[in-house]
């Protein structure tokens, strides 16, 4: 079952600013799909339109089976939403600011039950404007969380949060995807990607320009392999120097690069000082989509 | 109703604002002991305090509120749950209504027990003038937040409106002094057929203009709130 589809989205703005040009994807239920890209790759504007706040210029999105501009009402109650940037009153309570919301949804769940998923339930009598950004941060997926989505939006879910709680949240984000949640994620964090993604899309410039699972989108990239060699030997593969004296292999098949290169220098009797040999990782994919495309 | 939660939790929020509180129900309260000065005849006075609080306690605040949520992105995190954009503005607004509708009650009172102004002939024209009064002033101030940048700027923003419906109204000094042509223009404006309608409830007067004049402001209040409301600050 698809869960949301997008076809061909454009989106344009009063200005004639293009942000989105023709973006297709499709998340199944029960998936987690990650839209990355450098700022202003057009991932927000691709989310929002996906959430129903806009009408695409062109194309079409469904979500649940609906349009959920057109059909707001039909679409809301089943998903909830993390907005990159989010507002509440400063000077309401957290448990206040989780019951107003949670008196505006059809069926929400015990707001100290939310507040405990995202750690906030010693925080909730203290105002909103004495929260740092990490603890408002929580609190907007709490929120996101009350109406017991069916799809989830998370815009840079874990921007500004300290390592223990991004981790946290890791968790509390596999632990839905278990229960069945779909998830649309945009962040900056590759690893985040690379560790919670079952699907991704590489955004730049208002286009998709890589799509598929990490390792499909990383595959297209070559393994390294670096070491210092000792100087005045002549190397059996094809490589990279750099001035430090340190040289790096790119290859596609690690394995047999790696046993090839180990056997010469058994043999030779060379010690392949400060040896690391590692797949491609999101990274390396994404900085060279990102370099190609410029 | 749901846009109620919205409105619990503005309450909470005008109660936590010194600014709004102090303006809202101190400044009313000390109007109060002045009103017993006054000899005049009471039921212009009524019609006048009730334009007052349509205008400061609904109006003003309004635009205020809608653009303090609009710039601490409020406004935008509701717009993406599941309440629809007239739940969001009504649950936003309805502090302020509470508000002007008990200082409304509060001058009435007052100055009924000093002038003794006998009670409304045909009260329910004060009830269409004030409940059709309230519903014009939460739409202006809804379309007067989309041109005010910041709540500081609301105070400029603001004026046109207070100013033309406070001469147009005749609230500062009566419509005959002016020329004929300008007088039978300031009708239209939006206070002015609230505060006909409140006249005509006490004594007489015309109702069937005020009522569509106030229909048709409401009218272009919904239009000029779809055109230009904004959700998101402006960059």
């Amino acid at each position: 079952m698809t869960a949301i589809e997008v076809r061909g989205l454009t989106r344009r703005y009063s200005g004639g600013f293009e942000a989105v040009r023709g973006v297709s994807f499709e998340v199944e239920k029960g998936e987690m799909f990650a839209l990355l890209g450098t700022n202003g790759a057009g991932k927000t504007s691709t989310v929002e339109v996906v959430e129903g706040l806009s009408r695409p210029a062109e194309g079409s999105v469904r979500v649940l089976g609906h349009d959920p501009f057109a059909e707001r009402s039909l679409v809301r109650p089943r998903m909830g939403v993390m907005l990159q940037e989010g507002g509440f009153p400063p000077d309401l309570t957290v448990a206040e600011a989780a019951r107003m919301w949670a008196g505006t949804l059809t069926s929400p769940r015990p707001v100290d039950e939310a507040l405990a998923l995202v750690d906030l339930a010693h925080r909730a009598s203290v105002r909103v404007k004495q929260l740092s950004g990490g603890e408002r941060r929580r609190l907007d997926l709490a929120l996101a969380l009350l109406g017991k989505p069916e799809v989830l939006f998370l815009d840079e879910p874990t921007t500004g949060l300290d390592p223990e709680s991004r981790r946290n949240t890791w968790e509390l984000i596999r632990a839905l995807l278990r229960e069945g949640v779909t998830v649309l994620l945009t962040t900056h964090y590759l690893e985040e990607a690379q560790a919670l993604a079952d699907r991704l899309a590489i955004m730049h410039r208002g286009r998709i320009v890589a799509q598929g699972t990490v390792s499909e989108v990383v595959d297209a990239y070559p393994s390294r392999i670096s070491f210092t060699p000792p100087s005045g030997v002549a190397l059996p593969v094809v490589a990279d120097v750099e001035s430090s004296g340190r040289v790096t292999v790119r290859t596609n098949e690690l394995q047999s690069t790696l046993h090839e290169l180990l056997v010469w220098a058994a043999h030779n009797n060379v010690e392949l000082s400060g040896l690391d040999a590692r797949s491609a990782s999101l990274e390396e994919a994404f900085l060279a989509i990102a370099e190609e495309a410029a | 109703m749901r846009a109620v939660a919205i409105g619990k939790a503005e309450l909470k929020l005008f109660w936590r604002n010194r600014t709004a509180l102090f303006n809202s129900l101190l400044l009313p309260l000390l109007l109060a002991p002045v009103l017993y000065s006054v000899d005049a005849d009471g039921v212009p006075l009524v019609v006048g305090l009730v334009g007052f609080a349509l205008l400061m306690a609904v109006y003003y605040n309004l635009v205020t509120t809608f653009v303090a949520r609009r710039e601490e992105l409020v406004l935008k995190r509701l717009r993406v749950g599941e309440l629809t954009d007239p739940e969001i503005l009504a649950g936003a607004a309805l502090p302020s209504v509470v508000v002007a509708l008990g200082q409304m009650v509060l001058y009435s009172a007052v100055v009924g027990v000093i002038t003794g102004v006998a009670l409304p002939a045909r009260p329910w024209f004060i009830l269409l003038g004030v409940l059709g009064g309230t519903a014009v002033f939460v739409l202006l101030a809804a379309a007067s937040s989309a041109f005010t940048r910041t709540v500081e700027m609301a105070q400029v923003t603001s004026l046109p409106v207070l100013m033309a419906c406070m001469l147009g109204s005749g609230l500062v000094f009566p419509l005959s002094v002016l020329p004929s042509g300008l007088a039978t223009v300031l009708q239209y404006l939006p206070l002015t057929p609230v505060l006909e309608l409140l006249r005509a409830g006490w004594a007489d007067g015309p109702v069937l203009k005020p009522v569509s004049v106030l229909a048709v402001w409401i009218v272009l209040g919904t239009y000029a709130v779809r055109q230009w409301f904004r959700w998101d600050p402006r960059r």
